[in-house]
């Protein structure tokens, strides 16, 4: 099946563009997805340990189920204010 | 909370006039306020200029709830914040937050919770640019939680501790 990813802050300048897509076997989970990323350098990797993941207004663990066409956001150390 | 709505993520200039519009109480005798400002250094950088983005839908959410929990741990009736997003000059606001109640030593206090909260736990990201030509990503706190149920990873605590930049990127 096919996700979409959008990289927040720091996770946008490991991909080539702000919204990826990638394909997984199924079943798949959050945790399925980021390894996959975690395989494109290790720069991403590194900062993907540190991130949390939402799809739409909704943190979701490593162990969420993904359905085909879902949109994860890659959400890296915040720092507002 | 207040039915006074609005944006809590903006993308113009911040104003405090419209922050403190309607939030008059006759209950209250303080009021606090505080603006978070673009500073032109960092550890020893000097700093151009500030670009913060935001997961829009997920910050709003978060800050409303952020609010309402400093109000109800703070028995305070009113709380208010904005954050700035896109690229901002220095000196200009990128958070406004302002707490009512009725005596100020609970104003002080639930403001700087509801600030560090924010900035601590609101998907929020500050990228530096700097007079070199290069930028960075402000390394801040991480909101994921932790596997097991528990509450959110222990980095995103109360603390007032600098962060540092990284990735660097000219």
């Amino acid at each position: 099946m096919r996700i979409q990813v959008q990289c927040f802050g720091v996770t946008r300048r490991y991909v080539e563009s702000d919204v990826i897509g990638i394909d997984l076997d199924e079943p798949a989970t959050v945790a399925d997805a980021l390894a996959q990323l975690a395989s494109r350098s290790g720069e991403m990797a590194t900062v993907l340990t540190q991130c949390a993941v939402a799809i739409g207004d909704e943190l979701v663990r490593r162990n969420h189920p993904l359905r085909a066409g879902d949109e994860l956001a890659l959400l890296p150390p915040v720092a507002g204010g | 909370m207040t039915e006074h709505d609005y944006p809590r993520i903006q993308d113009r200039a911040l104003s405090l006039d419209a922050l403190l519009a309607g939030s008059e109480r006759p209950d209250c005798g303080a009021l606090t306020v505080f603006s978070g400002t673009v500073r032109n250094h960092h550890e020893g950088r000097q700093v151009l200029r500030l670009r913060y983005t935001s997961h829009v839908p997920l910050a709003e959410r978060m800050i409303r709830e952020i609010e309402a929990e400093t109000c109800a741990r703070f028995d305070v009736p009113l709380c208010r914040v904005v954050h700035r997003i896109g690229d901002l000059a220095i000196g200009e606001s990128a958070i406004l937050a302002i707490v009512r109640s009725g005596h100020r030593a609970e104003a002080f206090e639930a403001l700087r919770y509801l600030v560090d909260k924010v900035k601590h736990r609101v998907p929020i990201w500050k990228e530096e640019f700097y007079a070199d030509g290069s930028s960075a990503f402000v390394t801040g706190c991480c909101i994921a939680e932790d596997e097991d149920g528990a509450d959110p990873h222990p980095h995103a605590h109360d603390h007032d501790h600098a962060h540092s930049s990284t990735a660097s990127h000219s």
